[in-house]
C-alpha cells in the first residue's frame, strides 16, 4: 500500500471527481467508523456494568436504612415502678407490664392474638430493658403516656423485607410461624411498621447478636477524623516537597533517586504501610492502638506520593512563560511560584488532592493492622482530641467487619455502609469539581 | 529599502550603557557565545541580526542573567552595566531584572486582569505607596506602551484575551512599569502581523528617549526600520557591529554582505 502521490508534485493521476469519495478515502473512513464503533462498545460496557454494580449495591442496601419498629403507647405508674424496681428480675416485670399494654391496646381494638411473653421476647427482643433505661432516666415521666418505637427483632425485620420466609423459620428457636401470624396481625392494626433506621446513620457498632442497633455513624466519625490528619499532613507535605522538587531542586542524582523512590512509593501496597504504621506509630512511638491519628498517619504516607505527583504534573503542565514572564520584571524565585506558577497549578493539585483523599477514604486493609477494625467503634468519642486519640473504626473497616459477620441482617448492614460510603465519595467528588471550578483561570 | 535611508541616524554621543568583554556561553558541552565584545549605548536602540540558532537570544539573556535559570548553562566573561560587574557575587539578579527589563518573542501576559499585569512590577518592588500612586504607574505604562487608548475602559478584563498585538504591548508596558533602564526584547514582533508590528516599532522609536533597547530580530528591514546600531552574530561570533547605515548599505565582513543579501540564514 505505497502511496505515489505523497511524494512529488501532483500527477495528472488525479482525475477523479470530488463528488465520489476514491478507494483510500472510503478504506480511511470505514476504519475510523469502526474505531468510533468500537468505542461506542467500550462504553457501553462500562456503563452497563456501572448500572449492574450501582442497582445491586442500591437493592441490597437500602433496607438497611429502614427498620421494623413496634410503636405503642405505654403509660407506666408510680406504683408500677416501684414494684418493678423491688424485684430481682426487674427487667422481665417491666416486660410483663409492656406484654399487658399490648394484649389491653390489641382488645381495644378487637384483635386477638396469642400474644405471651416469650413472644414478645423473639418478636421485639429486649424490651424491657429499653423500658427500665428510659423510665429511670425520666422518672417525670412516670404517670404519663410516653410511645415507644421499639426495634424489631432482626428476623422480623427480614420478614418484612422478604428476607426471612415462612418456610425459613419452619424449625427456628428464634422465631417460629406462629409469631409471624401475630406480627402479621401487628403489622394490620399498624403497631408494627417500618421507619427510616435514624440508628443505622448515625449509631454506633453493636454486638454481634444485635444487628438492629448497629450503625456506621461511629465509624463516619473515625474516618472524618483520619481525613482531617491526611489533609493536614499529605496535603501541605505533597505541595511543599513538589515545589521544592520540581521549581528550586538542582536536577543531579540524588533528586532522581528521589523522584524514582516517589514514583515507587506510589505503587507499594497499602498493607505494607499498615504494618509499617504499626511497627513505628503504635510500637515504636507508642501511641495509641486503634486510634484515627495512626490511621490518619498511615494514610499520610500512603496519599504522599499520589499527592506529589499529580501536583508535580500540573506543576509541569503551567507554560514557562509565565514563569520567565515573572522573573522578567525583577519577581524572585519563590514569588514567580506563589504568586503565577502556584495559582495556576491549583486545579490540577486540588484534584490529585481529592482522588489521593478518596483513595484513603476507602483503603480497609492498613486500618485492620493497626487495630481500627469495626467492632472497636463502640463509642462517640467526647471531643476532638478524643476523635483523635481514642479507638474507633472507620467505614471501610466497619464495612469489612459486618460482611463477616454470621448473621444475614449484618449483610444488609454492609451493603447500606457501602451506601453512606460513597456518598462521602461523591461529595467529595463534587466538592473537587466546584473547588476545580473556582480555581480555574484561562492562560 | 527605502527605509534605511530613511532614518537619518543620530550621531552616536551617548554614554556606554552596557559593556561586555570576552563574553563565553556554555550549554553544557556546546559552545554557544564565542568571545563576544560589544559596547551598548545608553539611548539608542541595538539590533542584533543573525541567522536564528546563532545566539543572538542567548547574548540578550546573558544581560539580565535569565541564563541563570537554565541549569546547564555556564557563562563567563565580564558584563558590566554602568560599571558595575553583573556577574559579581553581590548582585541579586533580581534586582537586576528590575533594571534590564525584558520583552519576550511570544507575548505572555499573566492570566490577569490588565491592571494587574501592569501593576505586578511596581507592586513586588513596592513603587507606590498607595492605590491613587499605583493607578498613575499602571495609567503612565500603558500610555508608555501605547495601548492605553484601547484598554483604559476595561482594566479589569483579563491581558490574555487581548489581541496578540496588543497583548504584546501589554507586555512592553509591564515592562517599563518598573522602571528599568534597558530594555531588551527578544524578537517582540515575529508573533505579530504587520500593523500591530508598525505600532510597537514605533513605539520602540519612542522609548529610545529614555531607555537603552536592545532588540533581537530576524527582519533585517526592521532592523534598518528602528535601530541604530546593529551586531551581526554567526555561529556564536559577533561578526560585525557598527552603525545601522553602515552595516547594511557597506558591510566589512563577507559573512555581514552575504546574510544581508540573502545568501545565509
Ligand atoms: N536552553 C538551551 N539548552 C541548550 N541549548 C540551547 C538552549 N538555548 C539555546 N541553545 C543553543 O544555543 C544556540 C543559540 O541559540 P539561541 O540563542 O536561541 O539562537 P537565536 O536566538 O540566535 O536563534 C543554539 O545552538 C541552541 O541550540
Ligand atoms: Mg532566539
Amino acid at each position: 500500500m505505497t502511496d505515489t502521490n505523497m511524494d512529488g508534485p501532483a500527477t495528472p493521476q488525479r482525475k477523479n471527481s470530488l463528488m465520489a469519495p476514491d478507494a483510500r478515502t472510503k478504506q480511511r473512513n470505514a476504519a475510523e467508523a469502526r474505531f468510533k464503533a468500537y468505542g461506542i462498545i467500550a462504553i457501553l460496557i462500562g456503563v452497563f456494568f456501572l448500572v449492574v454494580l450501582a442497582a445491586s449495591i442500591l437493592r441490597n442496601g437500602l433496607p438497611a436504612f429502614t427498620q421494623t419498629v413496634v410503636e405503642l403507647e405505654f403509660t407506666l405508674t408510680e406504683e408500677q415502678y416501684n414494684d418493678a424496681e423491688s424485684k430481682v428480675l426487674k427487667t422481665a416485670a417491666y416486660k410483663e407490664f409492656l406484654v399487658t399494654a399490648f394484649r389491653e391496646n390489641l382488645s381495644e381494638r378487637g384483635v386477638e392474638v396469642p400474644f405471651d411473653e416469650s413472644a414478645i421476647d423473639r418478636i421485639v427482643g429486649q424490651a424491657g430493658n429499653t423500658l427500665r433505661t428510659y423510665f429511670r432516666a425520666n422518672e417525670d415521666q412516670l404517670g404519663q403516656p410516653v410511645t415507644f418505637s421499639l426495634g424489631a427483632s432482626s428476623r422480623v425485620d427480614g420478614y418484612f423485607k422478604g428476607r426471612v420466609t415462612r418456610e425459613d423459620l419452619s424449625n427456628s428457636r428464634f422465631l417460629n410461624a406462629e409469631d409471624l401470624d401475630i406480627v402479621d396481625v401487628l403489622a394490620d392494626v399498624g403497631i408494627m411498621k417500618q421507619q427510616f433506621n435514624w440508628t443505622f446513620v448515625t449509631g454506633k457498632d453493636a454486638g454481634v447478636d444485635n444487628p438492629g442497633g448497629a450503625g456506621i455513624g461511629a465509624s463516619v466519625i473515625g474516618s472524618f477524623f483520619m481525613m482531617l490528619v491526611v489533609l493536614m499532613l499529605a496535603l501541605p507535605i505533597g505541595v511543599a516537597a513538589s515545589i521544592y522538587l520540581e521549581e528550586f531542586a538542582p536536577k543531579n542524582r540524588w533528586t532522581d533517586l528521589i523522584e524514582v523512590n516517589i514514583s515507587n512509593l506510589a505503587a507499594v501496597p497499602s498493607i505494607v504501610f499498615g504494618i509499617l504504621g504499626l511497627a513505628v506509630f503504635i510500637q515504636l512511638a507508642g501511641l495509641p492502638q486503634s486510634a484515627p491519628l495512626v490511621g490518619g498517619l498511615v494514610l499520610t504516607l500512603m496519599t504522599l506520593p499520589t499527592i506529589i505527583i499529580s501536583t508535580r504534573a500540573s506543576l509541569k503542565a503551567v507554560p514557562p512563560s509565565i514563569r520567565s514572564a515573572a522573573l522578567g520584571v525583577g519577581a524572585s524565585k519563590m514569588q514567580s511560584v506563589f504568586h503565577h506558577v502556584l495559582p495556576l497549578a491549583m486545579p490540577g493539585i486540588l484534584t490529585g488532592t481529592i482522588i489521593g483523599l478518596a483513595q484513603a477514604l476507602g483503603e480497609t486493609a492498613p486500618l485492620l493492622l493497626i487495630g481500627m477494625v469495626g467492632f472497636v467503634a463502640r463509642e462517640y468519642p467526647d471531643g476532638i482530641v478524643s476523635g483523635f486519640t481514642d479507638a474507633n473504626s472507620a467505614m471501610p473497616a466497619q464495612i469489612y467487619t459486618w460482611a463477616a459477620r454470621a448473621d444475614q441482617a449484618f449483610y444488609e448492614k454492609a451493603w447500606g455502609g457501602i451506601i453512606v460510603l460513597l456518598v462521602f465519595l461523591l461529595a467529595m467528588n463534587v466538592l473537587a469539581i466546584i473547588l476545580r471550578r473556582r480555581f480555574e483561570r484561562r492562560w | 529599502m527605502n527605509d534605511m535611508r530613511k532614518i537619518e541616524r543620530d550621531v552616536d554621543m551617548n554614554d556606554v550603557k552596557i559593556s561586555a568583554k570576552g563574553v563565553q556561553v556554555y550549554y553544557g558541552t556546546t559552545h554557544a557565545i564565542k568571545d563576544v565584545d560589544v559596547l551598548i549605548q545608553d539611548k539608542t536602540v541595538t539590533a542584533f541580526i543573525g541567522p536564528s540558532g546563532c545566539g543572538k537570544s542567548t547574548f540578550l539573556r546573558c544581560l539580565n542573567r535569565m541564563n541563570d535559570t537554565i541549569d546547564i548553562c555556564r557563562v563567563t566573561g565580564d558584563i558590566r552595566i554602568d560599571g558595575d560587574d553583573i556577574y559579581d557575587k553581590r548582585v541579586d539578579p533580581v534586582q537586576l531584572r528590575a533594571k534590564v527589563g525584558m520583552v519576550f518573542q511570544k507575548p505572555n501576559p499573566f492570566p490577569k486582569s490588565i491592571y494587574d499585569n501592569v501593576a505586578y512590577g511596581p507592586r513586588i518592588h513596592g513603587m507606590a505607596k498607595n492605590k491613587a500612586d499605583l493607578d498613575e504607574i499602571v495609567e503612565r505604562a500603558l500610555r508608555r506602551g501605547a495601548i492605553w487608548d484601547e484598554v483604559k475602559d476595561r482594566l479589569d478584563a483579563p491581558g490574555t484575551g487581548l489581541s496578540g498585538g496588543q497583548q504584546q504591548r501589554l507586555c512592553i508596558a509591564r515592562a517599563v512599569a518598573t522602571e528599568p533602564e534597558v530594555l531588551l526584547m527578544d524578537e517582540p514582533c515575529s508573533a505579530l502581523d504587520p500593523i500591530a508590528t508598525g505600532q510597537v516599532e514605533e513605539l520602540i522609536d519612542e522609548l529610545r528617549n529614555d531607555y537603552s533597547v536592545v532588540i533581537v530580530t530576524h527582519s533585517m528591514q526592521q532592523a534598518a526600520r528602528v535601530s541604530q546600531k546593529t551586531a551581526f552574530f554567526h555561529l556564536g561570533n559577533l561578526v560585525e557591529y557598527g552603525e545601522t547605515g553602515q552595516i547594511f548599505t557597506n558591510p566589512q565582513d563577507p559573512r555581514t554582505e552575504s546574510y544581508i543579501s540573502g545568501k545565509i540564514g
